[in-house]
């Protein structure tokens, strides 16, 4: 799982002379909210988002009420003059994990892709990663999900993989998440059949315990309920 | 009391299914048990199921994908497309027969012989696609339907209404770009249940646009949400589109003893919903509609459903 993989490889990319204004259309016809600036090499200096154009802009501008002068101030502005330079940015034998770790840590929505020459090879975007992710829990594909609690300990997932595959079901995903008490795990396997009837009745018969599909969690810690309980 | 037809044929027991499949031929009995038992049979119109013209399948399905269907079938493969679509040598002639006698209703339905009608069909069909079997569907027996409306009778505006629990992927696919075809389905939630499509936010596209409407429900939720989420979606949606004529995918394995879903729909809850189908044809569909049975697992439930189910067109 490589950032190579998943990235956008034609990137529109801007020279930092041009005016913010022009850089704001370009956004907006591509529907992207990144763009990354390359020097006349190709090199990555800097990169702009739709953020920061709309932050360099007064409200006002949007009202279409500003003065003539005001207009051409505006007009004048450069890519240079707002972009952030020397952004953060990745190689392309990073792997989707340190991307998304990045990401997350780092807080922003986008991260170019360069080489040892700092030359620009691509963009991941929050965007591609969650297509890559979609694709691999097979969100959308015809399946059902089931939540099994399990013993933590060796040899359990085995026991279910055996017992549905028995019933020649094949498997979409198999996700293992930590659950609340600390000796037990949740598996999820990812079931590509509508008949799941018979196998949940077996998996029971096994020992497991199926989880009310309304207590499931992908989220490891309990939250403190007073933070986020949904309000009705 | 209106007059109601019923289509039901031992000849739809020939698509077999083996191993702990839930799909299987005594469903039919079971729901033929319950009208019988209740005496209902001397008051309805018995239609059987016959061979339909191909033109209208094609209609729906592309032609290669009915020719690999039929070869399939004729070569013994025991599965087709999917593990889940289990086969025996008469799966293709009992699919073509349960359209065949789908359409035959939909002609009596239209020509004023019959008020309305249910199809106890197998196999079911509102998993089917265009060019792939799914979730034990082979023909989209509704949207087969809903073409012959639109081209045999000049239909434009045909209503689907479908409750079984799961999503008719199918049928909204086939739809999805058509204004004319109003689909709408209330399932389990499709995180939670196959086949993984019918969310909210799927509403149809270009022209159709608007035209399909998804009621998700979630794990465990029994008749009040189910009348909470028709009033608020469906009752809406149909007020609008006005059909000319509602079909209905029927699927009885919402209820909470069917082990198909996590929903706890009772058996008066399916007599909700289907009373409620049946004042909305009334009230802008001239009375007409015709049911065509999905799913249903639970063979201890199933007489009491449909014998509600036929007792409710009758008295509609």
């Amino acid at each position: 799982m490589f950032v190579s993989r998943s990235m956008t490889c034609k990137v529109i990319t801007v020279d930092q002379e041009m005016q913010i204004l022009e850089a704001q259309d370009l956004l907006a016809e591509s529907n992207i909210r990144h763009l990354p600036v390359v020097d006349g090499d190709g090199r990555l200096i800097g990169i702009v988002t739709d953020r920061d154009i709309r932050s360099a802009l007064p409200y006002h501008f949007f009202k279409q009420s500003c003065s003539g002068e005001e207009k051409q101030q505006f007009c004048d502005m450069k890519v240079k003059d707002i972009m952030t330079t020397d952004p953060l940015s990745i190689s392309a034998s990073f792997t989707i994990q340190d991307a998304l770790l990045l990401i997350q840590d780092s807080k922003v929505g986008a991260l170019p892709v360069i080489d040892e020459e700092r030359r620009l090879q691509g963009i991941i975007s929050v965007r591609d990663l969650l297509r890559a992710f979609i694709n691999v829990l097979g969100i959308g594909q015809p399946g059902t999900l089931l939540g099994i609690l399990v013993e933590e300990k060796i040899g359990q997932l085995k026991k279910i993989v055996d017992a549905i595959t028995e019933e020649n079901i094949s498997f979409g995903s198999v996700l293992v998440g930590r659950y609340w008490d600390e000796n037990k795990r949740a598996v999820f396997p990812y079931l590509l059949t509508q008949n799941v009837a018979h196998v949940k009745k077996k998996l029971q018969g096994l020992g497991f315990t199926i989880i009310d599909p309304m207590d499931w969690y992908i989220d490891q810690l309990p939250q403190d309920e007073s933070t986020c309980e949904p309000t009705e | 009391m209106k007059k109601t037809g019923f289509l039901y044929d031992e000849r739809y027991q020939s698509h077999k299914t083996s191993g702990f499949h839930p799909e299987i031929p005594d469903r039919l009995p079971a729901v033929y048990r319950g009208i019988e038992d209740a005496g209902l049979l001397p008051k309805l119109t018995l239609l059987k199921g016959r061979q339909p013209e191909m033109k209208y399948i094609e209609m729906v399905h592309d032609r290669s994908y009915i020719e690999r269907f039929k070869a399939a079938c004729s070569s013994g493969e025991s599965v087709f497309d999917d593990p889940d679509n289990q086969m025996c040598s008469d799966t293709y002639e009992t699919a073509l027969l349960a359209v065949g006698g789908v359409l035959e209703m939909v002609t009596r339905v239209m020509d004023g012989e019959l008020d309305n009608g249910f199809c106890a069909i197998r196999p079911p069909g509102h998993h089917a696609e265009a060019n792939k079997a799914m979730g034990f569907c082979y023909f989209n027996n509704v949207a087969i339907a809903a073409r012959y409306l639109q081209n045999g009778w000049g239909f434009h505006r045909v209503g689907i209404v479908d409750f079984d629990v799961h999503h008719g992927n199918g049928t909204q696919h086939i739809f999805e770009d058509d204004p004319s075809v109003f689909y709408y389905s209330i399932h389990e939630h499709p995180s939670f249940a196959y086949p993984g499509t019918g969310r909210e936010f799927e509403k149809g596209k270009d022209f159709g646009y608007g035209y399909t409407k998804n009621s998700p429900v979630l794990p465990g939720q029994g008749d009040e949400e189910y009348k909470r989420l028709i009033e608020r979606d469906l009752l809406p949606a149909f007020a609008e589109f006005k059909p000319q004529v509602i079909l209905v995918s029927v699927g009885f394995d919402a209820h909470r003893d069917d082990d198909m879903s996590d929903m706890k729909l009772s058996t008066e809850g399916f007599s909700w919903i289907m009373r409620l189908i049946v004042e909305l044809a009334a009230r802008y569909a001239q009375g007409r509609v015709v049911s065509v049975l999905e799913g249903g697992y639970c063979l201890a439930r199933l007489p009491e459903l449909a014998k509600n189910h036929i007792e409710i067109l009758l008295n509609a």
